[in-house]
């Protein structure tokens, strides 16, 4: 969807209205590289995007219901404090802080990625839909301010969810690689938890020391 | 006989990791390929039914009374309107070798005509300051002058099994065909003004088709022919790859 969107933006790579200028993009009718773009043409990336487009809501839906009936959505929604928290995080990740903030299922940064990444999503489809139909969705439109800021909207949100999920692969790898595991087993080892590892991106990547062994209590002998 | 299952992999050579390894080498090197084509060939069935079931979702998104409106404090594009065909140069009308120009209003219809720009100047007018969406992505305010195409439709009598309309022109062979819904709307006018002028040859003159509801390429321009059909007849952008609806 960002490939193929990319080659769309390409065949006006601008956001302004012709006659006009748009205040809110510094690079105004420069093309994005090509290799970061997909579907060839702006008629191939056309048909691709309006392919993947169902694709990209039926998954969002899939996502959404599950952690719905799991009761999963308890662990993203913002809570009292999560601002606290992520500022502790943001000290704890800028050496601002020596030992790693509290948390639960996630920390505080992470927990706001995740609850924004469905919010973008959702803005992404819903901007989408906008610019794909701006005459007879025209009040849709007029929510994101008309056609042309709509696109721009459709643009952030594209933006946004790229940067959060560029983050989080990058966090997986360079914080927290055991979740690896547990994304495929849904097996959490807490021992490994960046917290009992007091893990920032590329520090304390190995557990401190070995794991205790379950040796056998000693023999009550007297 | 006993078949250990990792003996088996290691004959092969490949183990768990290994295939991990492999098999992401694999698809970054698919990925890095794609970047920039058109994607795997077999994906174009995918796309073309993707495409003739996005169809009639759009159809039936249609709305005549869904009016493009231009936002408030929106400027007019002027000369900044840019200006596309397909000729090598301009495709301008020579009187000497064609004769005087006529649109011709033929197909299903009880009474075909061919029309003079007079004629259509006497048709009732009007003028729709509206958007223009390009498919590329950009939109430009202009004020289309026009006969409105229910009134050639009225004066043709068009049959109503005509559920599409061909769009001919006289730059090469550029045609659009349309569904007759997109046709009949209300902001669909075979224009002759632009912005309160005579239209010029860079904007299709002497008359072309322009509707907001449809995407900058479908609005045909040096018409010479406007033909009712029982049929879809497809189009020079849309044979080329583009979205056959091509709505907005």
């Amino acid at each position: 969807m960002v490939g193929s969107g990319l080659r769309i933006f390409n065949a006006y790579p601008a956001f302004a209205r012709k006659g006009e200028m748009f205040c809110c993009y510094p690079f105004e009718h420069k093309a994005i590289p090509a290799w970061l773009t997909f579907g060839g043409w702006l008629g191939g990336a056309r048909h691709w995007h309006f392919a993947m487009m169902w694709v990209l809501v039926v998954n969002g839906l899939v996502y959404l219901t599950f952690i719905y009936l799991h009761g999963e959505w308890r662990d993203l929604v913002p809570r009292k404090g999560d601002i606290r928290d992520s500022w502790q995080m943001v000290k704890f990740y800028t050496f601002k802080r020596k030992d790693h903030p509290h948390q639960g299922k996630h920390n505080a940064l992470q927990k706001a990625a995740y609850f924004l990444l469905p919010i973008f999503g959702a803005l992404a489809v819903v901007t989408g839909i906008a610019i794909w139909k701006p005459v007879e969705l025209a009040p849709l439109t007029a929510v994101f301010g008309g056609y042309v800021w709509a696109r721009y909207w459709h643009f952030i949100a594209m933006l946004a969810i790229v940067i959060l999920s560029v983050v989080h692969v990058f966090m997986v790898f360079a914080v927290d690689p055991y979740s690896i595991t547990s994304m495929i087993t849904g097996n959490y080892d807490p021992s490994l938890s960046p917290e009992a590892r007091n893990a920032r991106p590329f520090y304390h990547l190995f557990p401190r020391r070995a794991r205790p062994a379950a040796a056998p209590p000693p023999p009550a002998s007297t | 006989m006993n078949i250990d299952p990792r003996k088996f992999i290691s004959i092969n050579g490949i183990d768990r990791r290994d295939f991990l390894v492999r098999g992401s080498g694999l698809v970054s090197a698919a990925f890095l390929a794609a970047c920039d084509s058109r994607g795997p060939k077999a994906a174009d069935k995918l796309l073309k039914y993707a495409e003739r079931k996005n169809l009639p979702i759009e159809r039936k998104l249609f709305r005549h009374t869904s009016m493009d409106v231009v936002q408030g404090g929106a400027h007019d594009a002027g000369n900044k309107l840019p200006s596309y065909f397909i000729s090598r140069t301009v495709p301008v009308w020579d009187e000497s070798v064609r004769g005087k120009w006529a649109l011709e209003v033929s197909g299903l219809v009880g009474n075909p005509v061919r029309l003079t720009i007079e004629d259509l100047q006497r048709l009732p007018q009007v003028s729709n300051r509206v958007n223009h969406y390009c498919v590329e992505g950009w939109t430009a305010v202009e004020t289309w002058t026009g006969v409105p195409f229910t009134e050639l439709a009225r004066l043709v009598r068009a049959d109503p099994q005509a559920l599409y309309v061909d769009f001919q022109s006289f730059d090469d062979d550029y045609h659009e065909s349309w569904d007759i819904e997109s046709a009949m709307h209300k902001q669909t006018v075979v224009a002759y003004g632009l912005d309160g002028k005579m239209l010029e040859p860079a904007h299709g003159a002497p008359a072309r088709v322009y509707s907001p509801v449809k995407l900058g390429y479908k609005n045909t321009k040096y018409l010479t022919r406007v033909v009712f059909m029982p049929k879809m007849n497809g189009g020079y952008w849309s044979d080329a790859g583009y979205e056959w609806y091509g709505g907005t």
